[in-house]
């Protein structure tokens, strides 16, 4: 039983951070059309960032958010170097048909991907070095009985579930929000009312990399961080994402939980060798029985 | 029919041609850039499978990789556990490929555009993890032991003594001929102009008689036959284990494919070219300026991104389809 409460605390705990790995992809697909697989480089780079400054002794919550700003920034530029040219070139010979159209991103991330591994290897060494948390990440001592859960874990919690309430509002409640959900659904429709596309889907990346970058923050202390460190949490967000609904921010939440407590029993009840099998499995099951995942739009195909 | 012998023959000379070239250059050049080049005729067979699929048929895999070590973990046990010659073990080792093709192209047949490049990574680090789990069969991390071994009496005879470098280019050699033959055929063939019909428009093409998932599968089976060719071979160099064919190694065959050129043979020749040489050529270049050793090993990974990403914006057709726009406007 007590087996059993840890591996359930500590999957709630990895899970509240796939979620927010998988909220990053769904909301960069939705805004601009791209399966961003550089999303954890982003993320792994601002974690560097962070972990340079509290190697210089400044504090952790300094570190923090200015891990969060550089994550934005960094999201913003990925987008207005790299792919708003790359969506201007649409007509061009080889970005003719559909199935092009949505291959020539996937290489350009992956492109960026590289550039921001070979250049955290560049500047940060190549050297691991952990990172620390901001609360203790020993089993939280409740009346003198030690609980299956740390103070970290709630934190992380607590942390992942305000961004989550956040990001709801932004969406359901501010203007900017419907502006967003207008250009993401119809983009003609919503050109025509006076929407700026392009600032929406820089916004959605901006907006993903703030949350990928929190996802890097809150998973690196239970690793070391190095340039490649992130690469699992990538393959685990895009199958939240993917068990979720590509498009659904609620849908990535709840695949994002589902994995990390799959993942967490994975860890406990068998051997930490079979996530990525673990992983293989449950994508192919719901891309062959399901693919439109949990709360995905169907789409709909003419043929 | 009578366009498509003329071009059979253009390939069949081209071929030819090809082979002659490396022959004289296995001659002439020295152990290290033998090896060097027995390499990037691997991963030519490997890129060229990624030209089927993504240049001809539009499907992408970020995956080969972990097909790359279906052949290769394949042709090891045979050798290793059925004591084959390592000539039946390629063949075996292609078929393997060919077998685990047809289950993952049944699966992506329903797939397309980032649900496919999503599920190929994830295949690219699975299997490749399935060696450390079964480590009984598969050897674990350190991997399987196999070689091209000695060269044939005959060989040494008629070409005085062959080092062991100059052994793995003139044992790639034939294989790397063959799959480029066999490559510019089918791509001039009706089945090569359905494949690039599905890429266009998958309704028309399916108006026009072309059984959509069918073709699908069987691009991913053909593709993955030509990647685990690659595999077999690369794994031949002396290991075959999870370390030899990592994410990386499906992500430079992708690299390879794209600067080169995704939709042409010669791309493939050129890209393939470039991303084994291309690291030797950036350090002779930084050797002057006597760089930090995290700088000399991260910068050539820093480059190729960086010219992959200015590849796809700039010029998506890669340095062939630059080299056809010059010659045009010559």
């Amino acid at each position: 039983m007590e087996i059993f409460l840890s591996a359930i605390f500590s999957g709630t705990s990895r899970g509240a951070i796939y979620a927010l790995a998988a909220l990053g992809l769904v909301l960069v697909w939705r805004g601009a059309g791209v399966v961003n697989f550089a999303q954890m480089g982003q993320a792994m780079f601002t974690t560097y960032i962070a972990s340079t400054l509290i190697g210089h002794h400044y504090s952790y919550w300094l570190a923090f958010i200015v891990a969060l700003i550089s994550g934005g920034i960094l999201g913003a530029f990925v987008d207005l170097s790299v792919m708003r040219p790359l969506s201007r070139k649409r007509s061009s010979n080889f970005l003719d048909s559909p199935a092009m159209r949505s291959t020539i991103p996937v290489i350009a991330s992956l492109g960026i991907l590289g550039i921001l591994q070979s250049g955290a290897g560049i500047f940060w060494a190549a050297e691991e070095r952990g990172f620390p948390t901001p609360v203790n990440s020993l089993g939280l001592v409740i009346g003198g009985k030690t609980m299956p859960f740390t103070a970290f874990d709630l934190f992380v919690i607590g942390t992942v579930f305000i961004t989550l309430v956040i990001t709801t509002y932004f969406f359901k409640g501010t203007g900017m929000g419907l502006a967003m959900r207008a250009s993401a659904l119809n983009p003609e429709v919503a050109r025509l009312s006076g929407i700026k596309i392009g600032s929406m889907r820089t916004l959605s990346w901006t907006i993903s990399g703030v949350a990928s970058s929190l996802a890097g923050l809150l998973v690196t202390p239970s690793a070391n961080l190095s340039p490649s460190t992130l690469d699992l949490i990538l393959i685990i967000g895009f199958t939240a994402a993917v068990v979720g609904g590509l498009d659904s921010l609620l849908g990535s939440v709840i695949g994002g939980f589902a994995l990390g407590l799959l993942i967490s029993f994975v860890n406990v009840y068998d051997t930490p060798e079979d996530i990525f099998l673990a992983i293989l499995v449950v994508l192919l099951a719901v891309l062959l029985i399901r693919p439109q995942g949990l709360l995905g739009s169907k789409e709909v195909r003419r043929v | 029919m009578s366009r498509t012998r003329s071009y059979g023959r253009k390939n069949l000379i081209i071929s030819i041609l090809f082979a002659v070239l490396i022959f004289i250059l296995s001659i002439k050049l020295d152990p290290y850039n033998l090896g060097q080049l027995a390499v990037a005729l691997m991963l030519f067979i490997g890129v060229l499978s990624i030209v089927l699929l993504t240049g001809a048929s539009g499907q992408i895999s970020l995956g080969q990789g972990a097909l790359m070590a279906v052949g290769g973990f394949a042709a090891a046990l045979a050798i290793l556990n059925l004591g084959l010659s390592i000539w039946v073990a390629i063949i075996l080792a292609v078929i393997a490929a060919l077998l685990a093709g047809l289950l993952l192209g049944i699966a992506a047949a329903r797939l397309s555009g980032p649900y496919l490049a999503g599920t190929t990574l994830v295949i690219a680090l699975a299997i490749p993890s399935l060696a450390t789990r079964f480590e009984s069969v598969f050897g674990g991390d350190v991997g399987l032991n196999i070689n091209f071994g000695n060269p044939p009496a005959w060989l040494s005879s008629l070409m005085g003594s062959v080092g062991y470098e100059q052994w793995q280019l003139l044992a790639t050699l034939p294989f790397a001929v063959l799959a480029l033959l066999f490559t510019s055929n089918i791509l001039n063939s009706r089945t090569g102009r359905s494949w690039r019909a599905l890429r266009d428009n998958e309704i028309a093409s399916s108006l026009n008689g072309i059984d959509i998932s069918q073709t699908k599968i069987f691009v991913f089976v053909i593709s993955s036959g030509f990647a685990g060719l690659a595999g077999v071979l690369y794994g031949l160099r002396g290991i075959v284990g999870p370390s030899v064919y990592p994410i990386s190694l499906s992500l430079m065959l992708l690299t390879g494919a794209v600067l080169g050129g995704i939709r042409s043979i010669l791309g493939a020749l050129i890209g393939s070219i470039l991303v084994v040489f291309l690291p030797d050529v950036i350090d002779s270049i930084m050797k002057h300026f006597s760089p930090s050793e995290q700088v000399a090993n991260y910068l050539p990974a820093m480059i190729s991104s960086l010219l992959l990403i200015l590849t796809v914006v700039l010029n998506p057709g890669g340095i062939a389809h630059g080299l056809h726009r010059t010659r045009r406007h010559l």
